[in-house]
C-alpha cells in the first residue's frame, strides 16, 4: 500500500519543511518514503510544491505523480496538480484561512482548518504548515504523532533549535483540532482519528 | 499499513546526490574534484561534506577542465577518484576523458545531467582516438547507489574511465535508501600506479598515451598500444552489456527507454498490460556497450518498437541498428526542457507518455 501526498502552497509557508518532516517521520518509522524535488525557483510568494510517497514496501510511485490519494493545500494562489490529480475519493486537507474549498474541486473528501489563524493564535505564525501536517497525520494515521515531533526536531538546523517547542505545539494543535471534530472522514485504517493532547 | 512499525530502520532518507556520494565512499573513492553546476552541485556538496571525514580529498575546482585533469592525476597515482558535472561541463572534460581512456587511467565521471540530451556524449565520446566510455544509466536512486559502486569496480578492472548518466530526478529526489556494499570480485593490484614506490630505482613507471616507454625500458609504442586498447574496448563491449527486459516475449509492442524515463514508461506499460494490451519494455542499463543482441531478441516479432527518450532522437540510432525489424522502430519522445533550463519539461509525465503510446497503437491498428 502506498500513500501519495501532494503538498502545495506558496514560498514562505513551509511547504518544503512539511514534506521533509513527513518523509523523515515515515523513514524513522521503518517505512519506505520518497520526497520528490520541486524544480521551481525558490522564492517567497512563488509556487511551492512537495510530493511525498510513503509505503510499507519498496515504492513503485513515480517522482512526478500521475495521481495522488491525498493533498495538503496551504494557498489557493498555487494549487498545482491538486485539482486534476487527486483521486476522486482522495483526501484534501486545506487551509481554510486562505483557501476556498471550491479551489480543489468537490469530488474529494475535504478537511478544512483555518491554520493561518490558528498559528497566529498560537503565537507561532510561521508554523501554520506544521499545524496542517499535524492534522493530516491525525486524519490518516500514516505515521505516529510522536515520530512526527521527533522528525521535526531532528530536521531543525542548529540556528533554529529555539523553534522546536513552538513547532511541537503546532503539530499538537493540528492533531487536537482533528480530535475535536466529529465531521471528519474515516481514518484510512478504519480506526478513530488519533490526536495528541493539545 | 501500521503506524506501529518500530523496527530499527536501516534505511536513511537521503537526497539522491548524497546517496551517490556515500556509495562512492563505500567503494573507496578518496578523491573528488568538480565545479558547481545544477543538478550536479548537490553531489559536489555532499562530497565536500563527507570526503574529509573519510580521509579523502574533495576540491571545488576553478573549472571542469581543471577538475577532470586533477582526477586523472589522482587516479594515475592509484587512488579511486571521480569527477562530475552535467553534460555542459562534461563537454569541457572530453579531452582528458579520451586521454585517460587511451592511457588507461581509471576514474568515474558523474554526469548528473539536466535531461537526456547527452546520450551521444556518453556513448560516442567527444575526444580523439578509438575509445568508448562504459556508461550506466540508473532508473532511480536505489539503482544509482549500486551503479556507482559497480562503476568504480569496472573502471579499475578495465583501467578505463566510466560514466554514470544520472539526471535531476536522481540527484534531487530524497528516498529511504540503504547504502549496502556490493559484493564484487577481487581486482588485481595497481602495479601500474605512479605511487612513488619506484622512485630512484631506475624503474619508475609511466602513464603515457603514446606508450613509447623509456630508453632503458621501451614501451610497446603507439601501434601495439592502440591495438591493445581497441581489443580491450571490444572485450568490454562484449562482456559488460546490461539490460532489463519486461514481458517482451510475444509482445506486439515494445517500448524502449533508459534512465528515469524508463521508470515512467515501465509504470505506463504495466498499466496498459493490465488492461490487456500486448506490450513489453526493454531498458538498456548500459548505454555503452548497448545491449544490441538482447534488444534483437526482445523485439523479435514485435509489430512496433516505440522509443521514448527526452531528446531529439539519439538512442533511437542504436535501437534501429539492432532491432529485429528496423522498419517498425519509431520515436515517441522528444525535446522537453523545464522553464528553468535545469530539468525535464512536461513530457516526462506518465499520463502524457500513456497518450503517446496509445496514439501509436491506434495509428497503426
Amino acid at each position: 500500500m502506498e500513500h501519495e501526498v501532494l503538498i502545495v502552497g506558496i514560498g514562505g509557508q513551509g511547504i518544503q519543511l512539511v514534506g521533509k518532516t513527513l518523509a523523515q517521520a515515515a523513514t524513522d518509522s521503518g517505512l519506505y518514503a520518497m520526497l520528490a524535488a520541486d524544480y521551481g525557483g525558490e522564492m517567497r510568494g512563488g509556487p511551492s510544491q512537495s510530493t511525498v510517497v510513503v509505503g510499507d514496501g519498496p515504492l513503485r510511485a513515480l517522482p512526478i505523480l500521475p495521481e495522488a490519494g491525498a493533498a495538503i493545500v496551504m494557498h489557493d494562489k498555487f494549487t498545482g496538480p491538486v485539482p486534476e490529480r487527486v483521486r476522486p475519493d482522495g483526501l484534501v486537507v486545506l487551509n481554510s484561512s486562505i483557501v476556498d474549498p471550491a479551489a480543489v474541486g468537490d469530488a474529494h473528501r475535504v478537511v478544512a482548518l483555518p491554520v493561518t489563524e490558528m498559528a497566529r493564535e498560537l503565537g507561532a505564525p510561521q508554523a501554520a504548515g506544521l499545524i496542517i501536517l499535524g492534522a493530516f497525520v491525525a486524519v490518516t494515521g500514516v505515521v505516529d504523532h510522536d515520530r512526527l515531533v521527533s522528525a521535526m526536531t531532528s530536521l531543525l538546523p542548529p540556528y533554529r533549535k529555539q523553534h522546536a517547542e513552538a513547532n511541537a505545539r503546532a503539530l499538537a494543535a493540528g492533531a487536537a483540532a482533528v480530535a475535536e471534530r466529529g465531521d471528519l472522514p474515516p481514518h484510512r485504517d478504519g480506526k478513530a482519528p488519533q490526536g495528541a493532547a493539545a | 499499513m501500521s503506524p506501529a512499525t518500530t523496527a530499527a530502520p536501516r534505511r536513511e532518507l537521503l537526497e539522491g546526490a548524497e546517496a551517490i556520494a556515500r556509495a562512492a565512499l563505500a567503494a573507496d573513492c578518496r578523491f573528488f574534484a568538480g565545479y558547481p553546476m545544477s543538478p550536479f552541485t548537490p553531489l559536489l556538496e555532499s562530497m565536500a561534506k563527507l570526503m574529509p571525514e573519510a580521509g579523502g580529498v574533495c576540491i571545488n575546482v576553478e573549472s571542469e577542465i581543471e577538475g577532470v585533469n586533477m582526477t586523472l592525476g589522482a587516479a594515475a597515482a592509484g587512488t579511486r577518484a571521480a569527477t562530475g558535472s552535467c553534460g555542459q561541463g562534461i563537454a569541457l572534460m572530453q579531452e582528458a576523458i579520451a586521454e585517460a581512456a587511451l592511457n588507461e587511467t581509471p576514474f568515474v565521471v558523474f554526469n548528473m545531467a539536466r535531461n537526456q540530451q547527452d546520450y551521444f556524449q556518453c556513448t560516442r565520446g567527444g575526444g580523439w582516438g578509438d575509445y568508448r566510455t562504459l556508461t550506466l544509466a540508473p532508473k532511480d536512486v536505489a539503482e544509482a547507489v549500486e551503479h556507482t559502486q559497480l562503476l568504480f569496480h569496472l573502471a579499475d578492472r578495465y583501467r578505463a574511465p566510466t560514466v554514470l548518466y544520472g539526471d535531476p530526478l536522481i540527484a534531487q529526489t530524497r528516498v529511504g535508501v540503504e547504502i549496502a556494499p556490493l559484493d564484487l570480485p577481487p581486482l588485481p593490484p595497481k602495479d601500474w600506479a605512479l605511487d612513488g614506490t619506484q622512485g630512484g630505482t631506475g624503474h619508475s613507471r609511466q602513464v603515457w598515451t603514446w606508450a613509447m616507454g623509456k630508453a632503458t625500458e621501451p614501451g610497446p609504442g603507439p601501434d601495439a598500444h592502440w591495438q591493445a586498447i581497441a581489443a580491450k574496448f571490444e572485450e568490454i563491449g562484449a562482456a559488460e552489456q546490461r539490460w532489463e527486459a519486461s514481458e517482451t516475449d510475444g509482445a506486439e509492442t515494445l517500448v524502449v527507454a533508459f534512465g528515469s524515463a524508463a521508470k515512467f514508461t515501465e509504470w505506463v506499460v504495466e498499466g496498459l498490460r493490465a488492461e490487456g494490451h500486448s506490450i513489453g519494455q526493454f531498458r538498456p542499463i548500459t548505454l555503452w556497450p548497448f545491449p544490441g543482441e538482447a534488444l534483437a531478441a526482445a523485439s523479435e516479432g514485435a509489430r512496433r518498437v516505440l522509443v521514448f527518450e527526452l531528446n531529439a532522437g539519439q538512442m533511437i540510432d542504436d535501437v534501429r541498428q539492432f532491432a529485429a525489424d528496423r522498419s517498425v522502430v519509431r520515436g515517441i519522445g522528444g525535446v522537453s526542457i523545464h522553464e528553468s533550463g535545469l530539468s525535464y519539461g512536461p513530457l516526462l509525465d506518465a499520463p502524457e507518455i500513456r497518450r503517446r503510446i496509445l496514439a501509436a497503437l491506434e495509428e497503426e491498428d
